[in-house]
């Protein structure tokens, strides 16, 4: 017990130290460019709107610049230390604690993450509402996935022999077209023949209603396509896995040896395969985090979900950057975080897998 | 019986789903917006979505009358009187309206014109979005004899700052300053202040613990509408105030009528989404349709059953740039010859299905007092291209085009090609481009660049052409900002600007009368046909698809493209009439 503790904080740590690392990286980097912050917030100037009698524009908006750049704090010099060269030579200005990163840093020791280039708000509360969507979003279609894996995968290697024929190779053969499959396409095409007056019309097309006093199973309806096309996108990659991993375990000396004594090919495979081709399926789900959060920006974008895959994808397009940092921390926590989990997992299911702090 | 459960369960599905296709329309009319507004504080803005939302809201002095595409007054009783003083100033005097009031029935007064000029002029708030376009302001001047009356002090002179002094919402003074803190100040006095200035600051520090980007409901506006639900990035819901001031005006102007009881606005990015959402009357209107899909919908006979289309040439003018301060560039001879190169018919149809307007310039077609109609419109003509280059000095040899610079050393023509990378418009003009200059030997870079990546580089000078949208309106002429000499830092991409260029953009922008005006506005127009800093090549058009039974839309070439507050439903046999 307490060796496992031991390994844990080790991970925690390690995670932390990580994640502070890359963001404190892309942090920097973002700050080279503050015009980016500017021009998010003024806009081009070359528009006939937003032009009343002023011929010396360079001078209004450098004027606005400076305001912005005030008022966001970007003014303030980058780092502890910068370097100046000077008539050839090289000197270094001490800034103490009044710089940008330090700020920064405070700030996300005290839980704040900073405010948004686009509007001036605070990123924190952002964040944790489009994890409200996307939590359920993706925690629903793991689930919905390792289901499906799991029987999908059973289903697969349970046949007579050992190369797929009839329906299963016809199964295996529709898993590995929608592997290829972008998720976009699949996304649109279940939009396509679900929600469409000149097909199926069976489910709502848009995620968000407007009547307050809609029930929770119509609610619940808007989310079928979304899940759907995230639990499709990740299930072939693990069904065909574990198939492939069972049907490896089925070929082993003992599996035979349990047939040759009278055991059914269905209990076989339940209780004495699965647990030997799980572990391939582990490291698969640890990997499945990066699908997933690639999943959400593409799935909360065609179905108009307000989740983090959305919110993380209009920062880049805007170059927003501290939501960006933001979610650089974010995801590289949850990585860490799901292989430290896979390691426990591992640890669990197999006995001889040793935790080394 | 097996499987019973699962087609009682797809029932259920299919009958809480679908909609009857006769469904009764309420008061409720449901647009789509493709992205959020983000913050609502009337001194932010920061997209049209918010402005739109401000306009549900706020009630400014003057506001866009779509239905003939002027200002008309709002809370101002008429439009300003204006008044020149000497030749620096003017003067443009208002009168608000009598009935105009805020929800608790205090009226609305000039002081709160003062106080909302002094917000956006307030140092340490977010207003430098709405500032810029006001600052031409210098100060208010309240009438001492009567409350509604005020006059508004400006700096220079231009016909254009009759409009423009109007056009943003008046805030409540006794919300944000219950104590009347700024009345010791004036305009300019805040204008110049240090936001260290107590009284400034304490402002400052109220507005921001309001909150405002994200609860506009903390300050009330005198406008038709509440913010009834934000669901950030979702939508958002807006009710008609029961008892609104507007409600006692007999007849009410276009500006100030609100009929929907209720709007509700649909965020939804993706096209081929909303384009189905309409499809299932999960919208009512779909603004700014996509060519391609305003097509197919047209050419669905089911949605031609429910739907209503209507096309508008907007003011957005799709460009293509050169950069004049590079030496392969820097003579009108060549950029005429290249200008050649566009061919500005096919490429209507070929991204806009032929809808939207080619155009000699920057003026819109349809202003008949000012566009110069009898200059050619930019045509496709390479051996006229080929011709223009010789006449510039380039000489063609197996190698390429080439001419003699300063210094002895050749100049090559060769070129790099700018646009955004995400808009397929652009990479269509693009490629035109190239394939027709591959005719005549001239190579050509395609840059598709990131939308802010393209900004910079633009600013920077870091191209030799560009491909890109120009944003206009119907009420000013002021063309400084994109090619005067001052503003090559900023708006002014393609660097162009001379001593003469510079004067006759100048006169544009203050010419006092319309003669005076379509004089000057004709010598630009021909100035651009001859120096073409950048080739016009057509007016995008907003596309609008809405319920057939939706009327007073009011499709319009100005932004949002479409009037939210006047649109009813038709009844039942006004409906059958229009089939």
């Amino acid at each position: 017990m307490m060796q496992l503790g031991r390994w844990l904080a080790a991970q925690v740590g390690r995670a932390a130290l990580a994640a502070w690392a890359i963001a404190s990286l892309v942090f920097l980097l973002s700050r080279l460019d503050t015009a980016k912050a500017t021009d998010l917030l003024l806009g081009e100037a070359d528009n006939l709107g937003t032009a009343v009698l002023r011929t010396d524009i360079d001078a209004t908006q450098r004027q606005a610049r400076q305001a912005v750049e005030q008022r966001l704090g970007l003014a303030e010099p980058l780092f502890y230390v910068t370097r100046t060269k000077q008539a050839g030579a090289i000197s270094w200005h001490w800034h103490g604690l009044h710089n940008q990163y330090h700020q920064w840093l405070r700030g996300l020791l005290h839980g704040h993450l900073g405010l948004s280039f686009r509007d001036g708000q605070p990123i924190g509360p952002r964040w944790r509402a489009a994890l409200a969507y996307t939590l359920p979003l993706t925690g629903l279609a793991t689930l919905g996935a390792i289901a499906g894996a799991l029987l999908v995968g059973l289903v697969l290697a349970g046949g007579p022999q050992a190369t797929l024929s009839g329906w299963r190779a016809g199964l295996h053969t529709l898993l590995t077209g929608l592997q290829g499959l972008p998720l976009f396409a699949l996304a649109l095409g279940l939009l396509f023949v679900f929600a469409n007056p000149d097909m199926l019309n069976v489910l709502p097309a848009y995620t968000g209603s407007a009547d307050a006093e809609e029930l929770w199973d119509q609610r619940a309806l808007r989310l079928v396509l979304p899940v759907l096309a995230l639990v499709l996108a990740v299930l072939p990659e693990l069904a065909l896995l574990l198939a492939h991993a069972l049907r490896h375990e089925l070929s082993t000396g003992y599996a035979t040896t349990a047939r040759a004594k009278g055991l059914s090919n269905s209990k076989l495979l339940r209780k004495h395969a699965l647990p030997n081709a799980i572990l391939p399926l582990l490291t698969a789900l640890a990997g499945l985090l990066p699908t997933l959060v690639a999943g959400a920006v593409v799935v909360e974008t065609i179905f108009a979900l307000p989740g983090t895959g959305r919110l993380l994808a209009e920062a880049v397009a805007m170059h927003d950057y501290p939501v960006v940092v933001a979610g650089v921390l974010f995801s590289a926590l949850a990585r860490l975080l799901a292989l430290a989990l896979a390691d426990a997992l591992y640890a669990w299911v197999d006995p001889r897998i040793r935790l080394v702090p | 019986m097996k499987y019973l459960w699962f087609g009682w369960l797809l029932a259920a599905g299919i009958s809480s789903c679908s909609l009857p296709a006769n469904k009764q329309p309420d008061s409720t009319v449901r647009i789509r917006w493709n992205r959020d507004p983000e913050n609502l504080s009337p001194l932010a803005l920061p997209n049209q979505n918010a402005v739109d939302a401000a306009t549900l809201l706020h009630c400014s002095l003057l506001q866009v009358d779509l239905s003939i595409g002027t200002y008309s007054p709002a809370l101002a009783d008429s439009l300003p009187q204006m008044q020149l003083l000497g030749d620096s100033l003017t003067h443009l005097r208002y009168q608000l309206r009598r009935a105009a009031a805020w929800d608790n029935g205090r009226p609305v007064l000039a002081t709160d014109v003062a106080f909302t000029l002094k917000l956006i002029f307030c140092p340490g708030l977010p207003n430098e979005k709405v500032r810029a376009p006001l600052g031409f302001i210098r100060d208010i001047k309240l009438d001492p004899s009567n409350p509604r009356r005020f006059t508004l002090v400006c700096r220079g002179q231009a016909p254009e700052f009759g409009f423009a002094s109007g056009d943003f919402p008046i805030i409540s003074e006794d919300v944000l300053d219950p104590k009347h803190s700024l009345r010791q100040f004036s305009v300019e006095s805040v204008a110049a202040a240090n936001a260290a200035e107590p009284t400034l600051a304490a402002l400052a520090t109220r507005y921001q613990q309001a909150n405002l980007e994200a609860h506009p409901e903390r300050l009330p506006g005198c406008g038709p509408y509440k913010l009834a639900v934000w669901k950030k990035k979702q939508y958002l819901t807006f009710e008609r105030k029961t008892h609104w001031w507007a409600d006692n005006l007999h007849p009410a102007p276009l500006v100030l009528q609100a009929k929907p009881a209720k709007l509700h606005f649909s965020i939804i990015p993706d096209d081929a989404m909303a384009t189905l959402a309409l499809r299932r009357h999960e919208l009512d209107v779909l603004p700014q349709a996509s060519a391609r899909d305003f097509k197919r919908l047209q050419e669905s006979a089911a949605a031609r059953q429910s739907l209503a289309f209507y096309s508008t040439v907007s003011y957005e003018v799709v460009t293509a740039g050169f950069n004049t301060r590079r030496p392969l560039l820097r003579d009108s001879l060549t950029r005429q010859a290249l200008s050649k190169l566009f061919d500005p018919v096919r490429l209507l149809q070929a991204t806009q299905l032929g809808q939207g307007q080619r155009t000699v310039g920057l003026v819109h077609p349809s202003d008949h007092r000012y566009y110069a109609s009898s200059l050619p419109l930019p045509t496709y003509d390479l051996p006229q291209a080929q011709i223009l280059l010789q006449r510039a000095g380039w000489q063609h040899r197996p190698t390429g085009w080439t001419r003699p610079a300063a210094g002895g050393q050749a100049q090559r023509l060769a070129l790099m090609l700018r646009y955004r990378g995400d808009e397929p418009a652009f990479q269509t003009i693009a490629l035109q481009f190239k394939a027709a200059a591959t005719q005549l030997n001239i190579p050509v870079e395609l840059r598709p660049t990131e939308g802010s990546s393209l900004t910079t580089a633009l600013r920077e000078g870091d191209f030799d052409m560009y491909v890109r949208i120009q944003k206009g309106n119907p009420f000013a002429f002021n063309y400084a900002s994109m090619l005067h000499s001052r503003s090559v830092q900023e708006g002014n991409f393609s660097k162009f600007g001379t001593p003469a260029t510079d004067r006759l953009i100048e006169a544009v922008a203050t010419a006092e009368t319309p003669d005076q005006k379509r004089q000057l506005l004709q010598r630009f127009q021909v100035m651009l046909q001859r120096q073409v800093p950048f080739v016009p090549l057509f007016f995008l058009p907003y596309r609008l698809v809405a319920d057939r039974r939706l009327q007073n839309l009011y499709p319009s070439a100005i932004k949002p493209g479409y009037s939210a507050p006047t649109m009813t439903w038709a009844t039942a046999t006004a409906a059958l009439a229009q089939k």
